[in-house]
Protein backbone atom coordinates (compact mmCIF):
# COMPACT_ATOMS: atom_id res chain seq x y z
CA UNK A 1 0.00 0.00 0.00
CA UNK A 2 2.83 2.31 0.95
CA UNK A 3 4.77 1.60 -2.19
CA UNK A 4 1.73 2.18 -4.32
CA UNK A 5 1.24 5.60 -2.83
CA UNK A 6 4.88 6.32 -3.52
CA UNK A 7 4.64 5.24 -7.12
CA UNK A 8 1.97 7.76 -7.76
CA UNK A 9 3.97 10.67 -6.49
CA UNK A 10 7.48 9.77 -7.53
CA UNK A 11 9.08 9.27 -10.91
CA UNK A 12 9.02 5.49 -11.54
CA UNK A 13 12.53 5.56 -12.95
CA UNK A 14 13.85 6.85 -9.67
CA UNK A 15 12.13 4.07 -7.82
CA UNK A 16 13.79 1.46 -9.93
CA UNK A 17 17.21 2.99 -9.28
CA UNK A 18 16.53 2.91 -5.57
CA UNK A 19 15.34 -0.66 -5.66
CA UNK A 20 18.56 -1.81 -7.28
CA UNK A 21 20.80 0.33 -5.19
CA UNK A 22 22.84 -1.19 -2.40
CA UNK A 23 23.67 2.21 -0.95
CA UNK A 24 20.05 3.00 -0.02
CA UNK A 25 19.05 3.19 3.62
CA UNK A 26 17.70 -0.06 5.12
CA UNK A 27 14.03 0.45 5.82
CA UNK A 28 13.87 -1.93 8.77
CA UNK A 29 16.58 -0.50 11.04
CA UNK A 30 16.61 2.42 13.47
CA UNK A 31 18.10 5.07 11.15
CA UNK A 32 14.91 4.69 9.08
CA UNK A 33 12.32 3.72 11.70
CA UNK A 34 13.31 6.43 14.20
CA UNK A 35 10.47 8.47 12.69
CA UNK A 36 7.31 6.53 11.79
CA UNK A 37 7.39 7.95 8.27
CA UNK A 38 11.13 7.48 7.84
CA UNK A 39 13.84 10.14 7.57
CA UNK A 40 13.13 13.54 6.05
CA UNK A 41 16.38 13.40 4.05
CA UNK A 42 19.15 10.91 3.30
CA UNK A 43 22.45 12.41 2.15
CA UNK A 44 25.85 11.06 1.09
CA UNK A 45 29.39 12.43 0.89
CA UNK A 46 32.25 11.76 -1.47
CA UNK A 47 34.07 10.25 1.53
CA UNK A 48 31.47 7.45 1.37
CA UNK A 49 29.46 8.42 4.43
CA UNK A 50 25.70 8.67 4.74
CA UNK A 51 23.43 10.75 6.92
CA UNK A 52 19.73 10.08 7.62
CA UNK A 53 18.08 13.24 8.96
CA UNK A 54 14.77 13.26 10.79
CA UNK A 55 12.33 16.11 11.23
CA UNK A 56 13.25 16.67 14.91
CA UNK A 57 16.85 17.55 14.02
CA UNK A 58 18.21 14.10 14.82
CA UNK A 59 20.41 12.36 12.27
CA UNK A 60 22.06 8.95 12.03
CA UNK A 61 25.51 8.55 10.50
CA UNK A 62 27.33 5.63 8.97
CA UNK A 63 29.42 4.47 6.02
CA UNK A 64 28.04 3.34 2.67
CA UNK A 65 27.86 -0.20 1.37
CA UNK A 66 30.45 0.76 -1.22
CA UNK A 67 32.87 1.83 1.54
CA UNK A 68 32.15 -1.22 3.68
CA UNK A 69 32.81 -3.54 0.73
CA UNK A 70 36.04 -1.74 -0.08
CA UNK A 71 37.29 -1.96 3.51
CA UNK A 72 36.57 -5.64 3.99
CA UNK A 73 35.67 -7.33 7.26
CA UNK A 74 35.48 -4.80 10.07
CA UNK A 75 37.36 -5.96 13.18
CA UNK A 76 36.93 -2.88 15.37
CA UNK A 77 34.88 0.29 15.33
CA UNK A 78 36.19 3.28 17.25
CA UNK A 79 33.05 5.03 18.49
CA UNK A 80 32.62 8.71 19.35
CA UNK A 81 32.09 10.03 22.87
CA UNK A 82 28.64 11.25 23.77
CA UNK A 83 28.14 15.02 23.86
CA UNK A 84 31.11 15.74 21.63
CA UNK A 85 30.57 18.83 19.49
CA UNK A 86 31.93 18.38 16.00
CA UNK A 87 32.24 20.58 12.93
CA UNK A 88 31.41 19.32 9.46
CA UNK A 89 34.41 17.42 8.12
CA UNK A 90 35.84 16.46 11.52
CA UNK A 91 36.59 12.82 12.20
CA UNK A 92 34.22 11.28 14.74
CA UNK A 93 35.50 7.71 14.73
CA UNK A 94 37.18 5.06 12.66
CA UNK A 95 36.60 1.60 11.30
CA UNK A 96 39.42 -0.92 11.38
CA UNK A 97 39.45 -3.78 8.91
CA UNK A 98 42.28 -6.02 7.79
CA UNK A 99 44.90 -3.78 9.45
CA UNK A 100 43.45 -0.56 7.97
CA UNK A 101 42.20 2.20 10.23
CA UNK A 102 39.75 4.25 8.18
CA UNK A 103 38.52 7.54 9.62
CA UNK A 104 34.88 8.56 9.37
CA UNK A 105 33.79 12.20 9.15
CA UNK A 106 30.84 14.30 10.21
CA UNK A 107 28.94 15.29 7.07
CA UNK A 108 27.41 18.24 9.00
CA UNK A 109 28.12 20.08 12.24
CA UNK A 110 26.39 18.76 15.31
CA UNK A 111 26.59 17.07 18.68
CA UNK A 112 27.02 13.35 19.26
CA UNK A 113 23.97 12.09 21.18
CA UNK A 114 24.70 8.39 21.08
CA UNK A 115 27.13 5.89 19.59
CA UNK A 116 25.92 2.53 18.35
CA UNK A 117 27.35 0.39 21.13
CA UNK A 118 26.31 -2.81 19.35
CA UNK A 119 29.33 -2.24 17.13
CA UNK A 120 31.66 -2.86 20.08
CA UNK A 121 30.85 -6.55 20.16
CA UNK A 122 29.55 -6.84 16.58
CA UNK A 123 31.77 -4.77 14.32
CA UNK A 124 30.64 -7.01 11.44
CA UNK A 125 27.34 -5.08 11.36
CA UNK A 126 29.36 -2.53 9.38
CA UNK A 127 29.59 -5.12 6.61
CA UNK A 128 26.24 -6.90 6.90
CA UNK A 129 24.03 -3.81 7.18
CA UNK A 130 26.10 -0.62 6.78
CA UNK A 131 23.03 1.50 6.03
CA UNK A 132 20.93 0.07 8.84
CA UNK A 133 22.01 -1.75 11.99
CA UNK A 134 25.59 -0.75 11.21
CA UNK A 135 24.91 2.96 11.89
CA UNK A 136 27.75 4.50 13.88
CA UNK A 137 26.39 7.60 15.60
CA UNK A 138 23.21 9.52 16.31
CA UNK A 139 23.68 13.28 16.31
CA UNK A 140 21.72 16.48 16.85
CA UNK A 141 22.29 18.57 13.74
CA UNK A 142 23.45 22.10 14.57
CA UNK A 143 21.53 23.72 11.70
CA UNK A 144 18.92 21.27 10.44
CA UNK A 145 17.24 23.83 8.20
CA UNK A 146 20.33 24.39 6.08
CA UNK A 147 20.81 20.73 5.22
CA UNK A 148 19.63 21.11 1.63
CA UNK A 149 21.90 24.05 0.95
CA UNK A 150 24.99 22.54 2.57
CA UNK A 151 27.88 21.91 0.23
CA UNK A 152 29.20 18.45 -0.33
CA UNK A 153 26.01 16.58 0.49
CA UNK A 154 24.83 14.34 -2.32
CA UNK A 155 21.55 12.63 -3.04
CA UNK A 156 21.63 8.86 -3.51
CA UNK A 157 21.47 9.34 -7.27
CA UNK A 158 24.33 11.83 -7.26
CA UNK A 159 26.39 9.55 -5.03
CA UNK A 160 25.80 6.50 -7.21
CA UNK A 161 26.68 8.54 -10.27
CA UNK A 162 29.94 9.65 -8.66
CA UNK A 163 30.83 6.01 -8.00
CA UNK A 164 30.23 5.16 -11.67
CA UNK A 165 32.41 8.06 -12.77
CA UNK A 166 35.22 6.82 -10.57
CA UNK A 167 35.21 3.39 -12.08
CA UNK B 1 63.72 -19.64 16.15
CA UNK B 2 61.35 -17.37 15.20
CA UNK B 3 58.51 -16.25 16.70
CA UNK B 4 55.73 -14.79 15.60
CA UNK B 5 54.40 -11.81 14.18
CA UNK B 6 51.13 -10.29 14.41
CA UNK B 7 48.54 -8.71 12.45
CA UNK B 8 50.63 -5.75 11.72
CA UNK B 9 53.92 -7.26 12.27
CA UNK B 10 54.57 -8.63 15.58
CA UNK B 11 56.95 -11.08 16.89
CA UNK B 12 55.73 -13.66 19.24
CA UNK B 13 56.56 -16.93 20.81
CA UNK B 14 55.57 -20.07 19.00
CA UNK B 15 52.59 -21.51 20.75
CA UNK B 16 54.08 -24.98 20.80
CA UNK B 17 56.91 -23.83 23.02
CA UNK B 18 54.72 -21.68 25.16
CA UNK B 19 52.53 -24.58 26.02
CA UNK B 20 55.32 -26.87 27.09
CA UNK B 21 56.85 -24.11 29.11
CA UNK B 22 53.73 -23.25 30.93
CA UNK B 23 53.64 -26.71 32.31
CA UNK B 24 56.97 -26.52 34.03
CA UNK B 25 56.37 -22.96 35.02
CA UNK B 26 53.14 -23.62 36.73
CA UNK B 27 54.90 -26.17 38.87
CA UNK B 28 57.61 -23.80 39.89
CA UNK B 29 55.74 -20.58 40.17
CA UNK B 30 52.12 -20.82 41.10
CA UNK B 31 50.19 -17.67 40.37
CA UNK B 32 49.68 -15.83 43.55
CA UNK B 33 48.38 -12.43 42.81
CA UNK B 34 47.78 -11.51 46.40
CA UNK B 35 51.47 -11.35 47.11
CA UNK B 36 53.51 -8.43 45.97
CA UNK B 37 56.61 -10.43 45.31
CA UNK B 38 58.00 -8.54 42.35
CA UNK B 39 60.91 -10.86 41.83
CA UNK B 40 58.70 -13.83 41.35
CA UNK B 41 56.63 -12.20 38.65
CA UNK B 42 59.60 -10.73 36.98
CA UNK B 43 61.00 -14.18 36.65
CA UNK B 44 57.77 -15.31 35.07
CA UNK B 45 57.73 -12.45 32.69
CA UNK B 46 61.31 -13.07 31.73
CA UNK B 47 60.64 -16.71 31.16
CA UNK B 48 60.00 -16.12 27.50
CA UNK B 49 63.38 -14.57 27.16
CA UNK B 50 65.34 -17.02 29.23
CA UNK B 51 63.94 -20.14 27.70
CA UNK B 52 65.28 -19.19 24.31
CA UNK B 53 68.61 -17.78 25.22
CA UNK B 54 70.90 -20.73 25.73
CA UNK B 55 71.49 -23.30 23.06
CA UNK B 56 68.69 -22.14 20.90
CA UNK B 57 68.87 -23.90 17.59
CA UNK B 58 68.44 -21.33 14.91
CA UNK B 59 67.25 -22.19 11.50
CA UNK B 60 67.60 -19.26 9.24
CA UNK B 61 68.69 -20.70 5.94
CA UNK B 62 69.25 -17.36 4.34
CA UNK B 63 70.72 -15.40 7.13
CA UNK B 64 72.32 -17.76 9.53
CA UNK B 65 75.50 -15.76 9.76
CA UNK B 66 73.93 -12.57 10.94
CA UNK B 67 71.71 -14.28 13.42
CA UNK B 68 74.56 -16.11 15.09
CA UNK B 69 76.50 -12.94 15.67
CA UNK B 70 76.51 -11.82 19.21
CA UNK B 71 73.80 -9.49 20.24
CA UNK B 72 76.05 -6.54 20.90
CA UNK B 73 78.09 -7.00 17.81
CA UNK B 74 75.04 -6.84 15.58
CA UNK B 75 73.73 -3.73 17.27
CA UNK B 76 77.12 -2.10 16.96
CA UNK B 77 77.35 -2.93 13.29
CA UNK B 78 73.92 -1.48 12.70
CA UNK B 79 74.88 1.69 14.47
CA UNK B 80 78.16 1.99 12.63
CA UNK B 81 76.55 1.50 9.26
CA UNK B 82 74.02 4.06 10.27
CA UNK B 83 76.62 6.66 11.11
CA UNK B 84 78.63 5.85 8.04
CA UNK B 85 75.73 6.26 5.66
CA UNK B 86 74.25 9.33 7.23
CA UNK B 87 77.22 11.54 6.59
CA UNK B 88 77.10 14.00 3.75
CA UNK B 89 73.39 14.08 2.98
CA UNK B 90 71.86 17.43 2.28
CA UNK B 91 69.02 17.68 4.77
CA UNK B 92 65.98 19.74 3.89
CA UNK B 93 64.85 22.55 6.18
CA UNK B 94 61.44 22.87 7.81
CA UNK B 95 60.39 25.35 5.12
CA UNK B 96 61.60 23.13 2.31
CA UNK B 97 59.72 20.22 3.86
CA UNK B 98 56.51 22.24 4.05
CA UNK B 99 56.75 23.44 0.46
CA UNK B 100 57.59 19.99 -0.77
CA UNK B 101 54.74 18.31 1.06
CA UNK B 102 52.05 20.84 0.23
CA UNK B 103 52.71 21.15 -3.47
CA UNK B 104 51.71 18.45 -5.91
CA UNK B 105 54.19 15.93 -7.14
CA UNK B 106 55.86 12.68 -6.25
CA UNK B 107 58.94 12.33 -4.10
CA UNK B 108 60.90 10.00 -1.86
CA UNK B 109 61.75 11.19 1.65
CA UNK B 110 64.29 9.48 3.87
CA UNK B 111 64.40 10.36 7.51
CA UNK B 112 67.88 10.17 8.98
CA UNK B 113 66.41 10.33 12.47
CA UNK B 114 65.97 7.14 14.44
CA UNK B 115 63.52 8.66 16.92
CA UNK B 116 60.28 6.68 16.45
CA UNK B 117 58.13 9.57 17.66
CA UNK B 118 59.65 11.97 15.16
CA UNK B 119 59.39 9.47 12.35
CA UNK B 120 55.75 8.63 12.97
CA UNK B 121 54.91 12.32 13.37
CA UNK B 122 56.80 13.17 10.16
CA UNK B 123 54.87 10.46 8.32
CA UNK B 124 51.59 11.82 9.67
CA UNK B 125 52.57 15.34 8.63
CA UNK B 126 53.41 14.32 5.07
CA UNK B 127 50.23 12.24 4.85
CA UNK B 128 47.93 14.95 6.23
CA UNK B 129 49.28 17.72 4.01
CA UNK B 130 49.62 15.84 0.75
CA UNK B 131 47.29 17.66 -1.67
CA UNK B 132 44.44 15.70 -3.15
CA UNK B 133 43.18 16.29 -6.67
CA UNK B 134 41.09 14.43 -9.21
CA UNK B 135 44.13 13.28 -11.10
CA UNK B 136 46.35 12.25 -8.23
CA UNK B 137 50.07 12.35 -8.85
CA UNK B 138 51.38 13.22 -5.40
CA UNK B 139 52.44 9.76 -4.30
CA UNK B 140 55.01 9.86 -1.55
CA UNK B 141 57.41 7.20 -0.42
CA UNK B 142 59.06 7.49 3.00
CA UNK B 143 61.79 5.44 4.63
CA UNK B 144 62.81 5.51 8.29
CA UNK B 145 64.48 3.39 10.91
CA UNK B 146 63.52 3.43 14.56
CA UNK B 147 65.60 2.81 17.66
CA UNK B 148 64.50 -0.13 19.78
CA UNK B 149 60.76 0.09 20.30
CA UNK B 150 57.56 -1.93 20.32
CA UNK B 151 54.71 -0.47 18.29
CA UNK B 152 51.08 -1.55 18.61
CA UNK B 153 48.08 -0.75 16.39
CA UNK B 154 45.82 2.08 17.47
CA UNK B 155 42.96 -0.28 18.31
CA UNK B 156 44.87 -2.74 20.45
CA UNK B 157 45.00 -3.24 24.21
CA UNK B 158 48.55 -2.61 25.38
CA UNK B 159 48.41 -4.81 28.49
CA UNK B 160 47.24 -7.75 26.40
CA UNK B 161 49.90 -7.31 23.71
CA UNK B 162 53.08 -6.15 25.40
CA UNK B 163 55.35 -7.11 28.34
CA UNK B 164 55.65 -3.52 29.54
CA UNK B 165 58.10 -4.38 32.33
CA UNK B 166 60.44 -6.14 29.95
CA UNK B 167 60.33 -3.20 27.56
CA UNK B 168 61.23 -0.80 30.33
CA UNK B 169 64.03 -3.01 31.65
CA UNK B 170 65.56 -3.51 28.24
CA UNK B 171 65.19 0.04 27.02
CA UNK B 172 62.49 -0.46 24.40
CA UNK B 173 60.11 2.43 23.94
CA UNK B 174 56.42 1.56 23.88
CA UNK B 175 54.47 3.26 21.11
CA UNK B 176 50.86 3.22 19.96
CA UNK B 177 50.73 4.21 16.32
CA UNK B 178 48.03 5.98 14.32
CA UNK B 179 47.27 3.14 11.92
CA UNK B 180 45.54 -0.19 12.43
CA UNK B 181 47.02 -3.66 12.70
CA UNK B 182 49.03 -5.55 15.29
CA UNK B 183 52.10 -5.32 17.48
CA UNK B 184 55.64 -5.28 16.10
CA UNK B 185 59.21 -4.82 17.33
CA UNK B 186 61.54 -2.31 15.65
CA UNK B 187 65.30 -1.97 15.85
CA UNK B 188 67.96 -0.42 13.62
CA UNK B 189 68.19 -3.58 11.52
CA UNK B 190 64.59 -3.08 10.43
CA UNK B 191 63.64 -0.59 7.75
CA UNK B 192 60.18 0.99 7.61
CA UNK B 193 58.63 2.15 4.37
CA UNK B 194 55.52 4.21 3.95
CA UNK B 195 53.64 4.64 0.69
CA UNK B 196 51.11 7.47 0.49
CA UNK B 197 48.47 7.46 -2.23
CA UNK B 198 44.88 8.55 -2.86
CA UNK B 199 41.95 6.67 -1.38
CA UNK B 200 40.67 6.03 -4.90
CA UNK B 201 43.88 4.31 -5.94
CA UNK B 202 44.47 2.61 -2.62
CA UNK B 203 44.86 -1.14 -2.77
CA UNK B 204 46.32 -2.99 0.22
CA UNK B 205 48.50 -5.26 -1.92
CA UNK B 206 49.66 -2.75 -4.51
CA UNK B 207 52.93 -1.67 -2.97
CA UNK B 208 53.99 -5.02 -1.52
CA UNK B 209 53.46 -6.62 -4.93
CA UNK B 210 55.88 -4.07 -6.32
CA UNK B 211 58.41 -4.72 -3.55
CA UNK B 212 58.32 -8.46 -4.18
CA UNK B 213 58.69 -7.86 -7.92
CA UNK B 214 61.69 -5.58 -7.45
CA UNK B 215 63.40 -7.94 -5.02
CA UNK B 216 62.88 -11.00 -7.20
CA UNK B 217 64.09 -9.04 -10.16
CA UNK B 218 67.42 -8.63 -8.42
CA UNK B 219 67.47 -11.98 -6.62
CA UNK B 220 65.51 -14.44 -8.77
CA UNK B 221 66.17 -17.29 -6.34
CA UNK B 222 64.90 -15.55 -3.25
CA UNK B 223 61.80 -17.54 -2.17
CA UNK B 224 59.57 -14.54 -1.48
CA UNK B 225 55.82 -14.59 -1.41
CA UNK B 226 52.92 -12.34 -0.52
CA UNK B 227 50.59 -14.14 1.88
CA UNK B 228 46.83 -13.75 2.20
CA UNK B 229 47.27 -11.01 4.79
CA UNK B 230 49.45 -9.01 2.45
CA UNK B 231 52.62 -9.83 4.41
CA UNK B 232 55.85 -10.69 2.62
CA UNK B 233 57.27 -14.08 3.55
CA UNK B 234 60.57 -15.85 2.92
CA UNK B 235 60.37 -19.64 3.06
CA UNK B 236 57.08 -19.07 4.84
CA UNK B 237 58.61 -16.85 7.54
CA UNK B 238 57.41 -13.29 7.74
CA UNK B 239 60.02 -10.71 6.78
CA UNK B 240 57.64 -7.79 6.33
CA UNK B 241 54.27 -6.82 7.75
CA UNK B 242 51.96 -3.97 6.97
CA UNK B 243 49.40 -1.60 8.41
CA UNK B 244 47.21 1.02 6.78
CA UNK B 245 45.38 4.23 7.40
CA UNK B 246 42.68 5.85 5.30
CA UNK B 247 41.68 9.47 5.90
CA UNK B 248 40.56 12.58 4.00
CA UNK B 249 40.59 11.03 0.56
CA UNK B 250 44.08 9.61 1.01
CA UNK B 251 45.61 6.41 2.34
CA UNK B 252 48.96 5.15 3.42
CA UNK B 253 50.43 1.72 3.55
CA UNK B 254 53.39 1.42 5.90
CA UNK B 255 55.36 -1.68 6.51
CA UNK B 256 58.48 -3.10 8.08
CA UNK B 257 61.27 -5.06 6.45
CA UNK B 258 63.52 -7.10 8.73
CA UNK B 259 67.02 -7.00 7.25
CA UNK B 260 69.56 -7.23 10.03
CA UNK B 261 67.30 -7.15 13.03
CA UNK B 262 68.46 -8.67 16.25
CA UNK B 263 65.66 -11.21 16.37
CA UNK B 264 67.12 -12.87 19.46
CA UNK B 265 66.40 -9.75 21.42
CA UNK B 266 62.77 -9.57 20.30
CA UNK B 267 61.80 -12.45 22.53
CA UNK B 268 59.87 -11.63 25.64
CA UNK B 269 58.67 -8.27 24.36
CA UNK B 270 55.36 -9.26 22.81
CA UNK B 271 52.97 -11.43 24.76
CA UNK B 272 51.85 -14.84 23.57
CA UNK B 273 48.21 -15.59 22.81
CA UNK B 274 47.54 -16.72 26.31
CA UNK B 275 49.04 -16.22 29.73
CA UNK B 276 47.86 -18.53 32.50
CA UNK B 277 45.78 -16.85 35.14
CA UNK B 278 44.40 -14.09 32.96
CA UNK B 279 41.43 -14.10 30.65
CA UNK B 280 40.93 -11.09 28.44
CA UNK B 281 37.60 -10.12 27.02
CA UNK B 282 38.47 -7.49 24.48
CA UNK B 283 36.88 -6.36 21.28
CA UNK B 284 40.19 -4.82 20.38
CA UNK B 285 42.29 -5.92 17.43
CA UNK B 286 44.36 -9.03 18.12
CA UNK B 287 47.84 -9.60 16.83
CA UNK B 288 48.31 -12.61 14.57
CA UNK B 289 51.32 -14.66 15.55
CA UNK B 290 53.76 -15.54 12.78
CA UNK B 291 57.30 -16.79 12.53
CA UNK B 292 59.67 -14.09 11.43
CA UNK B 293 63.06 -13.93 9.73
CA UNK B 294 65.46 -11.41 8.28
CA UNK B 295 65.55 -10.96 4.53
CA UNK B 296 69.04 -11.79 3.18
CA UNK B 297 70.06 -8.39 1.91
CA UNK B 298 73.43 -6.76 2.62
CA UNK B 299 71.98 -3.89 4.63
CA UNK B 300 68.80 -1.88 5.05
CA UNK B 301 70.26 0.55 2.54
CA UNK B 302 70.15 -2.10 -0.12
CA UNK B 303 66.42 -2.47 0.43
CA UNK B 304 65.93 1.29 0.18
CA UNK B 305 67.99 1.44 -3.02
CA UNK B 306 66.03 -1.40 -4.62
CA UNK B 307 62.72 0.30 -3.77
CA UNK B 308 63.77 3.78 -4.85
CA UNK B 309 65.11 2.55 -8.19
CA UNK B 310 62.03 0.40 -8.70
CA UNK B 311 59.74 3.28 -7.86
CA UNK B 312 61.56 5.70 -10.14
CA UNK B 313 61.37 3.21 -12.98
CA UNK B 314 57.67 2.77 -12.31
CA UNK B 315 57.16 6.16 -14.01
CA UNK B 316 59.36 5.81 -17.10
CA UNK B 317 57.84 8.80 -18.88
CA UNK B 318 57.77 11.26 -15.99
CA UNK B 319 60.63 13.25 -14.53
CA UNK B 320 62.77 11.17 -12.24
CA UNK B 321 61.18 11.00 -8.79
CA UNK B 322 63.47 13.04 -6.51
CA UNK B 323 64.89 11.77 -3.21
CA UNK B 324 65.16 14.07 -0.16
CA UNK B 325 66.63 13.62 3.30
CA UNK B 326 65.61 15.12 6.61
CA UNK B 327 65.96 14.80 10.35
CA UNK B 328 64.43 16.36 13.42
CA UNK B 329 67.22 18.84 14.03
CA UNK B 330 65.97 21.02 11.15
CA UNK B 331 62.88 19.52 9.50
CA UNK B 332 60.52 20.11 12.38
CA UNK B 333 57.48 22.34 12.80
CA UNK B 334 54.54 22.85 15.15
CA UNK B 335 52.40 20.18 13.46
CA UNK B 336 55.14 17.58 13.87
CA UNK B 337 55.86 18.69 17.44
CA UNK B 338 52.17 18.43 18.34
CA UNK B 339 51.94 14.92 16.96
CA UNK B 340 55.10 13.93 18.85
CA UNK B 341 53.53 15.25 22.07
CA UNK B 342 50.33 13.36 21.37
CA UNK B 343 52.15 10.10 20.65
CA UNK B 344 54.25 10.49 23.81
CA UNK B 345 51.31 11.32 26.08
CA UNK B 346 49.83 8.89 28.58
CA UNK B 347 46.47 10.11 27.31
CA UNK B 348 47.14 8.54 23.92
CA UNK B 349 49.14 5.52 25.08
CA UNK B 350 47.06 4.35 28.03
CA UNK B 351 43.75 6.25 28.10
CA UNK B 352 42.50 6.19 24.51
CA UNK B 353 42.38 2.55 23.46
CA UNK B 354 39.47 0.15 23.22
CA UNK B 355 37.36 -0.79 26.23
CA UNK B 356 38.07 -4.21 27.69
CA UNK B 357 37.41 -6.63 30.53
CA UNK B 358 39.97 -8.88 32.19
CA UNK B 359 39.38 -11.79 34.53
CA UNK B 360 42.12 -12.50 37.06
CA UNK B 361 41.61 -16.15 37.88
CA UNK B 362 43.40 -15.95 41.20
CA UNK B 363 40.67 -14.64 43.45
CA UNK B 364 38.22 -14.80 40.56
CA UNK B 365 38.25 -11.06 39.96
CA UNK B 366 36.64 -9.23 37.06
CA UNK B 367 37.71 -5.79 35.98
CA UNK B 368 36.08 -3.61 33.29
CA UNK B 369 38.03 -0.76 31.79
CA UNK B 370 36.83 2.14 29.64
CA UNK B 371 39.27 4.66 28.21
CA UNK B 372 41.94 3.37 30.57
CA UNK B 373 39.84 3.82 33.73
CA UNK B 374 38.42 0.96 35.81
CA UNK B 375 34.64 1.37 35.68
CA UNK B 376 33.63 -1.90 37.26
CA UNK B 377 35.61 -4.23 39.49
CA UNK B 378 35.20 -6.98 42.05
CA UNK B 379 38.29 -5.73 43.88
CA UNK B 380 37.18 -3.16 46.47
CA UNK B 381 38.53 0.35 46.04
CA UNK B 382 39.69 -0.03 42.45
CA UNK B 383 36.77 1.58 40.60
CA UNK B 384 37.85 4.97 39.28
CA UNK B 385 41.52 3.98 39.30
CA UNK B 386 43.47 4.08 36.06
CA UNK B 387 44.31 0.61 34.78
CA UNK B 388 47.86 1.85 34.28
CA UNK B 389 48.22 2.46 38.03
CA UNK B 390 46.32 -0.69 38.91
CA UNK B 391 48.56 -2.85 36.73
CA UNK B 392 51.68 -1.57 38.48
CA UNK B 393 50.53 -3.40 41.59
CA UNK B 394 49.68 -6.53 39.58
CA UNK B 395 52.93 -7.37 37.77
CA UNK B 396 51.17 -10.30 36.14
CA UNK B 397 49.48 -7.75 33.91
CA UNK B 398 52.70 -6.10 32.80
Amino acid sequence: MFSRALLRTVNPLRISIRAQSTNALSKTALPFTYSPSGPSAVKYTNQHEWLAAHSDGTAFLGITKYAADALGDATYVELPEKETQLEAGEAYGSVESVKSASEVYQPVSGEIMEANNNLESQPQLINTDPLGDGWIARIKIAEPDSLESQEGLLSLEQYERSLKEDE
Amino acid sequence: MSLLVSKGLSLRLPSRIVVSCHRSLVQQTPFDLDEGDDEKYRSFNNMYVDMFTPGNDLKAPFNGKEVRKSVNELDEINQEIDQLYNVGYHKITALELENLVKREGRFVLRSLSTDPYYNLALEDYVFSHTPISDRFFSHRLLFYKNDNCVVIGKNQTVWKEVFLNNLAQRGYEFIRRLSGGGAVVHDLGNINYSFITSRKEFDREFFNKLIVKWLINKYPDMPLQLNSRGDITLNGNKVSGSAFKIAKGKAYHHGTMLVQSNLEKFKGLLKPDHIDGLRWNCNSVESVRSKVANIPLRAVHEFIDICVTGWQNHFPLANKVPVYYCDQSVAINDDIKNTISKLKSDEWKYFSGPNFCVKIEQGNHDISVQKGIIVDSTIPGTVGMSFKDFSSSFPKLL
